[in-house]
């Protein structure tokens, strides 16, 4: 792809087995991480792994690309038994992983962050800038991103970023490709690029392997679709033959049941009224990425904004929650007007927010569960000066109840807890400052089908109690399934708003790529 | 009282590593000299310690923040040469009068000069954005030089007051033995107290190690993290206010240069009790320990005689394997904890207490 | 060797009253570039150490005054012992283009290429209170006798002692030559007497608190001992303090070094049996009289480069007579 045709195209059919793992056993301690997986990578086709967290999907690919070594058990490239014991001798043997955490250094240009580590030198020794901006911009222009190789990653929103990362793999010219959620936080006309991308790779041969909860869009990339579930490969299909509600019974081993949409609708006054609110983008151009919104939401109602990156969603939640200024417009909190308010005033008056970026605004990562869960609250959690500690834990413990924690117990460093556990901590802290109003930005980002019907349970429970909640996200099927109301974002405007139970997700799709200025809030 | 053990494990391995140390201090200086253990040597030794353990529980709290306060050194000059200036007389700007202002006076100006160079710290760093150690280290410089303009360079000695003015007994009361013990030891043992309640029972030690931990995670929290800043500055220029004047005391004279470097020996401290610089991480416990660490190496020294180049090389040595040793132990922390989270299972429940299991037969 | 630096002792006087023949006679003067029509234009550098010390403060304030007598302005600058800030505030100088630096060095040697530096621009140094290792290059290196000070010093100390006992040291700045001068003229007399023992010697680097520290520490591993030596006042006023309060003052005895105001009064009322006084006052006077004589006459008036000033002893006697380095007459 970067101009070598190299071992890529080398030799053999597509659909010869390129990569073959046997019996691999992976214990950490007492637990079985991996219980004896076969486990076969073709070439030229797209092998999609399905399973929900913890389900081994994760620490296979960590054995493939070298990051860990199998217990038992061993790997066979093209025939030849191999060991690989670090991540560049897996390099080595044409195997390359994009992994989902962004591993990139904010402070470096795009070219030096996608050949950080792997510099091109010239023939004194010194790293050859030039050749290395050449391909940078060949790699980038196939992946169809107009960002010039010299910006600095520090300066790209979350989806270019990850599109570096899927940059820095590609041109490692690898025969393997591992691809563990590259979409997370890429819009939908990026991921279509990136899918045009696995079709040009396999023409050439390369071997895919995809990870992502989002079944939908996995499904359509795969051509062989593997499911895993508690440490074991339970199925495998060819792509044709899969769908959607077959993926889901074979990761859970039961059909899915998170469909809200039959939910009694019994809504009170409006508790949060955003009036004509604008949001000045902090990228410094000066543009409004949020631009004269207007949304009432009522007391026990669910809306859910709905939008593609870019759509300007994240954006006013951060405004709604304090962290930015709004240009203009009111937020108006149960008839009180929170517009000038700090984060802890607005959290106090009764609206707090459950942030996208988990790891990044979400957790305290040094602290117990239990310290997580009552960080918004402590204040209140006194006696005298100091903090009522029996209180705290019966509060704690009541709310880890509540939300369905599982965990060894509050005292557990919450590092300890899976991706959706985690999540359901971050929304405790919230539910625990007792909010009228909870706003929650991607709620179901990266965490697995089964705790995102919890999560969605857990909200529709809420809202019965008499809590307003609007929340954002990119997922349709989620936006048509869990919400009363569904709202649309487009280029900073509300485009369209729907019920969810009469529409379709061919008019919520359309609605989202509308010119904003020229359907500016009418219906079709 | 188990499950809590284990939840601060991490802790205690790092205060447990800061005491292993002064054990062996303790017991090598011991074998060396037999006076070492002697109670006399004990509570002067305890005495210098005191000093640098009260600047270092002001550092810890900084350092827990993320930030780095360097000032403090010149803080103690200029909170010194502030009560020495007021014991010689205060004269009233445009009378010809003196004011002589008794002994608390003194005492309480000196904490508020502390706490004052805290709150321009605190403004430099949460509300004009400067990096803590570029603030600290510009108020380093500025503060000395107040403490020098302060007497002109010149020191102020015989700081015992005059009788007919009633403000004797500044000296006597910052040095004194109070119960048996000097005065400073009793300071560093309140303020240890303090110091450790705040941080483990009020909301603002949460608050504290929270915004340490993840700012942008605590801010979105509702955390005031701006306010916790400027408030952990604060205190950190009042412990130094109050060393300050301990040492005006101990020698009953204010020189200008007083405190100069003192800020690394607390730092130190701090970092020798399992603090990390990058913060979040540190405890009050570990932090007194890492003061005895250091107090009691230096004095044990040059009690058996160790020539002073040599002294250095030993006190940089400890440092820098308590940090190695620390760096070591979080490595393993973190490898231990991530086999906890990528262990599997069907019910994320099961992973979480199968690994609390592994920690137990580990442990 | 003592008589020799008796024999420099004699010179300064000279130089002094050369200096004032010279300021008499500038309106004849033309000798070259550095002559000075107008020294109300003209501009001393002066380099000192630390003036949060009252003897280099003391240093200063006579060098300004002196030059300021002499119609000159003055720029004050403090290096700390600090060469590479050194060599920047002389490049401050060359640039600035003063007429003359007064210098008290950081280091002998490390001195040296500073000095060069101005020479080279055609700007006369003047070095006082210490040396450095070359000559030819400064106009004059003004010097206190340390080691003639610290003999008469130690004298005075051995007779207090008895000719016997148990003693500890406390140390200059181990990076200061006049560190191991001083210690190295201590030992010349006190090592004559086999009855006086060192039991320990350690740096405090010229500062209070930490000579009050260290003393607190040696005074437990040797309780009995009857004698301090210090490198300077402030490390012996520091061990006097420590000596307070272990009540142990009235069994030992303490010698220093300096005779700044502090140790003049704890001489006075017996608490330091002496202290030698450097004489900066006349050093640094003679060092700015010197810079006028050759900013107008192209020479200094003095015999030599290196002159030395002796020391004066500080005793019960002359104590009381002492204020800011002047020994009243």
């Amino acid at each position: 792809m970067t101009g070598s045709d190299n071992t890529v195209t080398g030799s053999g059919r597509s659909g010869e087995v390129v990569l073959r793992a046997i019996d691999i056993v992976k214990t950490y301690g007492a637990t079985q991480a991996l219980k004896g997986v076969n486990f076969e990578v073709r070439r030229g086709k797209v092998t999609v792994l399905f399973g929900e967290n913890g389900a081994g999907k994760s620490t296979l690919m960590k054995i493939i690309s070298g990051v860990e070594q199998p217990t038992s058990g061993h790997l066979e490239l093209e025939g030849n038994r191999i060991s690989l014991s670090s991540p560049n001798d897996a390099r080595a043997a044409g195997i390359a992983i994009i992994h989902q955490e962004l591993n990139l250094c904010a402070n470096l240009s795009v070219r030096d962050n996608i050949f950080l580590g792997h510099e091109l030198t010239n023939k004194g020794g010194a790293v050859d800038y030039g050749r290395e901006s050449e391909l940078a911009q060949q790699v980038l222009d196939w992946l169809e991103e107009p960002i010039s190789p010299e910006t600095l990653v520090g300066d790209l929103r979350l989806g270019q970023q990850q599109i570096v990362e899927i940059a820095r793999a590609l041109v490692a010219d690898a025969r393997i490709l591992i691809m563990d959620e590259p979409t997370s936080a890429l819009s939908a006309s990026e991921v279509t690029v990136l899918f045009k991308v696995i079709a040009d790779l396999t023409k050439r041969g390369v071997a895919i392997v995809y990870i992502s909860h989002h079944l939908e869009e996995a499904i359509e990339v795969a051509d062989e679709a593997v499911v895993f579930r508690d440490g074991q490969l339970v199925a495998t299909a060819p792509a044709e033959e899969i769908d959607l509600p077959w993926v889901v019974q074979q990761m859970v081993g039961r059909a899915a049941d998170y469909d809200f949409s039959d939910r009694p609708r019994e809504y009170g006054d409006v508790r949060l009224s955003i009036q004509g609110v604008k949001v000045v983008s902090p990228d410094g151009s000066g543009r409004l990425s949020v631009n004269d919104v207007s949304i009432d939401v009522r007391a026990g109602e669910i809306v859910c904004l709905y939008g593609l990156m870019g759509a300007g969603r994240t954006e006013l939640m951060e405004a709604l929650a304090g962290r930015e200024p709004i240009a203009a417009g009111r937020i108006v909190l149960d008839g009180e007007d929170v517009t000038h308010l700090s984060i802890p005033d607005r959290i106090a008056k009764g609206m707090v927010l459950v942030p996208e970026d988990r790891q990044r605004d979400g957790l305290v990562q040094l602290m117990s569960v239990g310290q997580n869960l009552s960080l918004s609250s402590i204040a209140n959690l006194v006696k005298g000066p100091f903090v009522a500690r029996k209180r705290e834990a019966v509060e704690v413990d009541a709310q880890v109840k509540d939300v369905r924690v599982k965990t060894a117990g509050s005292r557990a460093p919450i590092t300890s807890l899976s991706g959706g556990n985690q999540q359901k901590v971050v929304i405790g802290r919230a539910l625990m400052t007792q909010p009228k109003v909870l706003l929650l930005d991607e709620p179901s980002r990266g965490i697995d089908v089964g705790a995102k019907g919890e999560i969605f349970s857990l909200l529709f429970k809420q809202a019965e109690r008499g809590l307003a909640v609007l929340y954002v996200t990119s997922e349709i099927s989620e936006a048509l399934s869990a919400s009363h109301r569904l709202i649309v974002m487009s280029k900073g405007r509300v485009v369209r708003e729907f019920d969810p139970a009469r529409t379709t997700r061919a008019e919520v799709m359309a609605a989202s790529d509308t010119d904003a200025a020229a359907h500016n809030g009418s219906s079709s | 009282m188990l499950a809590r053990l284990k939840a601060n494990r991490s802790a205690i391995i790092a205060e447990g590593r800061a005491l292993l140390a002064l054990v062996i201090i303790v017991v090598f200086f011991a074998s060396m000299s037999s006076r070492f253990l002697d109670t006399t040597n004990l509570v002067i030794m305890t005495r210098h310690v005191a000093f640098n353990a009260i600047l270092a529980l002001g550092m810890l709290l900084v350092i827990l923040n993320g930030g780095i306060d360097l000032s403090v050194g010149s803080t103690v000059g200029l909170s010194g040469m502030v009560a020495g200036y007021l014991l010689k007389g205060w004269e009233i700007p445009g009378t010809h009068q003196v004011a002589y202002p008794s002994v608390w006076v003194v005492i309480l100006v000196g904490c508020l000069v502390g706490m004052l160079v805290g709150v321009v710290n605190g403004i430099l760093v949460a509300k004009l954005n400067v990096a803590p150690f570029i603030a600290t280290l510009g108020m380093m410089y500025a503060v000395r030089g107040l403490a020098e303009l302060v007497g002109n360079g010149q020191t102020f000695t015989q700081l015992f007051g005059q009788k007919a003015l009633g403000n004797t007994g500044f000296v006597s009361t910052l040095h004194d033995n109070v119960l048996g013990l000097p005065f400073p030891i009793w300071v560093m043992i309140v303020l240890t107290v303090l110091c450790s309640l705040y941080l483990t029972r009020t909301p603002f030690g949460r608050w504290l190690y929270a915004s340490g931990s993840n700012e942008r995670a605590a801010a979105l929290s509702g955390v005031p993290v701006k306010r916790v800043q400027v408030r952990i500055y604060v205190l950190a220029g009042l412990c130094a206010g109050i060393v300050g004047l301990l040492l005006t005391a101990d020698l009953s004279a204010a020189v200008p240069e007083g405190g100069s470097g003192y800020e690394l020996n607390a730092i130190a401290a701090v970092v020798i009790g399992g603090a990390a610089l990058s913060g979040g991480r540190g405890t009050v416990r570990g932090t007194i320990i890492g003061a005895f660490v250091i107090g009691f190496l230096v004095d044990g020294l040059v009690l058996i005689g160790v020539s002073v180049f040599w002294q250095e090389v030993i006190k940089g040595a400890v440092i820098i394997v308590a940090v190695v040793v620390d760096q070591a132990q979080q490595r393993l922390q973190k490898r231990r904890t991530a086999k906890q989270v990528s262990g599997p299972g069907s019910s994320p429940a099961a992973p979480a207490a199968r690994s609390e299991s592994t920690v137990m037969t580990r442990a | 060797m003592f008589k020799k630096h008796l024999a420099w002792a004699v010179l300064p006087v000279a130089a002094v009253a050369l200096a004032a023949c010279g300021s008499s006679s500038d309106s004849k003067s033309d000798s070259g570039s550095g002559s000075a029509k107008n020294a109300a234009n003209k501009t001393m550098a002066i380099i000192t150490v630390d003036p949060s010390n009252p003897y280099w403060k003391a240093e200063v304030d006579t060098a300004q005054a002196e030059a300021k007598k002499l119609g000159y302005k003055t720029t004050v600058n403090a290096h700390n012992n600090d060469q590479t800030k050194q060599s920047n505030f002389i490049d401050a100088a060359i640039s600035a283009k003063v007429s003359a630096i007064i210098l008290d060095p950081a280091g002998a040697k490390e001195s040296i290429g500073a000095v060069q530096k101005a020479t080279s621009a055609g700007i006369p140094v003047f070095l006082v209170n210490a040396e450095i290792d070359q000559q030819g290059i400064a106009k004059s290196q003004i010097v206190s006798n340390n080691s003639q000070g610290a003999t008469l010093g130690a004298q005075e100390w051995v007779k207090a002692m008895g000719g016997k006992g148990d003693y500890v040291e406390l140390f200059g700045q181990p990076t200061d030559n006049n560190a191991k001068v001083r210690s190295d003229a201590y030992h010349g007399v006190i090592d004559q007497y086999p009855d006086l023992h060192l039991l320990q010697k350690e740096t405090a680097n010229w500062d209070r608190q930490q000579g009050k520290q260290k003393m607190e520490i040696m005074l437990q591993a040797h309780p009995n001992i009857t004698g301090v030596i210090a490198g300077n006042d402030e490390m012996a006023l520091g061990a006097i303090q420590a000596l307070k309060d272990a009540n142990k003052l009235s069994q030992v005895k303490v010698l220093g070094f300096d005779g700044n105001n502090d140790a003049a009064a704890a001489v006075a009322n017996g608490e330091m049996v002496a202290t030698a006084l450097q004489p900066i006052v006349q050093g640094s006077t003679m060092a700015v009289d010197q810079a006028d004589q050759y900013l107008k006459t192209g020479k200094t008036g003095a015999n030599a480069e290196k002159q030395a000033i002796n020391c004066v002893l500080i005793t019960k006697d002359n104590a009381a007579k002492l204020h800011d380095f002047v020994v009243a007459q």
